[in-house]
């Protein structure tokens, strides 16, 4: 998700083309074509200027609502609302061709394989969404930066954090405190109270921690982790836009 | 019998028919009409056409040929459709225009109809690639939602386990279900008086 002004121009974009897979857009204002992934102008007058990313989350429905109950949704347009992709659309996904591949069976990863990449720190990084999913926090680093990974109460969202407390030195280690056996995911009043909820505790300090990285017991109480953008992609468009990525292997 | 010359001039050959064929079906020119217009030059088929129409069609068709989905797109190529892109506008209006003085003309000293007439289709099909080249066929395949609408949590016809993308600028939120990102792919949006568009 980007800004979309660019040298004192409000932009209005449209899909204007593919490149590898990855949509190009035009912007009406000056004609230019901007890259989807990275935000650039790669033709036009406006060519090498980027967009400035926006900070956004890919949660499910049911999360989103209980943390933001005044917020609105996009409505569907009733011309083609019936041709809009279908529930197991991602699954479907996984057996389409793409036209790049940068297969890597020995570390699991096929061209479809869905990911969450980061680029901070001077470095990019790719962790796998299926084993996020399944470990449920992940402490790994970006570039030489500490970071966690951690899925939200309802075992779909995941959201990224800087490993770094303030006035704390080093990375302190965080444990999952939420059981996720005893989840509802799809209970929206379990749901709105488990969002606001600890899930997590750092060893530091012994504060608690909820999913939007806040302390809301301990020490720490009030204070909140550092947010990092991730995107959520497949292997080969990942690694396409990011060839020195390296990737997170259990 | 009339002779026939190139554009320049040069006479290539006489003892084609079409004029004389012609005439013998429209025999209401008067009596001197057919020695008259035997006497006129009669010039060869419209060729001067054909390089115009083919830069027309090649600046018309090579972006689409390479901004396509399911192709592996390389970057020299991609580059170069995307330059054409950028250059095609003055170079459609000029061939649009070349094709049109150029019909005049061959209109005006070209006697025989049926040559007129593939001249007229010539400088018409020009004419055409160059409003096609208007027109960004990508645009129109994904069926932008060009002016989204938002409604309340509780009207949101969308599932609990949905994932949506999500954005909060300047203490408003908005949530766009993937499965119509998929479809859409991009919405121009202003949340929290931000202008952003939301991609997928």
């Amino acid at each position: 998700m980007w800004t979309r002004e660019s040298g004192g121009l409000v932009l209005t974009f449209h899909l204007a083309g593919i490149n590898n897979q990855n949509f190009l857009m035009r912007d009406d204002q000056t004609g230019s074509y901007w890259q989807q992934i990275t935000g650039e102008a790669v033709s036009g007058p406006l060519r090498g200027r980027r967009l400035t990313l926006v900070a956004s989350d890919e949660l499910s429905f049911g999360l989103w609502a209980a943390e933001e109950p005044g917020g609105t949704v996009l409505k569907s347009v009733p011309k083609y609302a019936s041709d809009y992709e279908k529930k197991d659309w991602e699954v479907r996904m996984k057996k389409a061709r793409t036209v790049l591949s940068f297969a890597d069976p020995a570390r699991g990863l096929e061209p479809r394989t869905l990911l969450l990449g980061v680029q901070a720190f001077g470095a990019s990084r790719a962790f796998p969404y299926d084993a996020v999913i399944q470990e449920k926090l992940v402490l790994d680093r970006v570039g030489e930066e500490p970071v966690l990974l951690v899925v939200g109460p309802d075992g779909e969202s995941v959201r990224v954090f800087r490993d770094r407390i303030p006035g704390i030195s080093g990375h302190p280690a965080f444990y999952r405190t939420l059981d996720d056996k005893q989840s509802h995911p799809h209970d929206p009043a379990w749901l709105k109270q488990a969002v606001a909820a600890p899930l997590l505790m750092d060893e530091a300090t012994g504060s608690e921690w909820n999913f939007q990285g806040c302390a809301v017991s301990g020490k720490e109480t009030g204070l909140c982790l550092e947010p990092i953008e991730a995107i959520k992609d497949y292997w080969f468009d990942w690694r396409n836009y990011n060839p020195k990525t390296t990737v997170y292997v259990r | 019998m009339p002779a026939f010359y190139d554009l320049s001039g040069r006479p290539i050959g006489t003892g084609v028919a079409g004029a004389e064929r012609k005439e013998k079906k429209n025999p209401d020119h008067g009596g001197n009409s057919l020695m008259e217009r035997s006497s006129r030059r009669t010039v060869a088929d419209p060729w001067f056409l054909i390089p115009i129409a083919l830069v027309s069609f090649t600046a018309l068709a090579y972006p689409i040929y390479v901004i396509r989905p399911f192709r592996h797109q390389g970057p020299r190529e991609l580059a170069a459709a995307l330059e054409v892109i950028q250059i095609r506008p003055p170079i459609e209006l000029v061939c649009a225009i070349c094709a049109l003085l150029g019909l005049f003309w061959y209109w005006r000293v070209q006697p025989l109809d049926s040559r007129r007439r593939l001249a007229a289709a010539g400088a018409f099909l020009v004419c055409t690639f160059a409003v096609l080249s208007r027109v960004n066929i990508f645009e129109m395949m994904f069926h932008p939602d060009t002016h989204p609408l938002f409604v309340p949590i509780e009207q949101a016809k969308v599932d609990p386990d949905d994932m949506v993308m999500a954005v909060k600028l300047g203490g408003m939120a908005h949530a766009y279900p993937i499965r119509s990102m998929g479809y859409h792919h991009i919405i121009n949006d202003v949340v929290g008086q931000e202008p952003i568009v939301a991609t997928y």
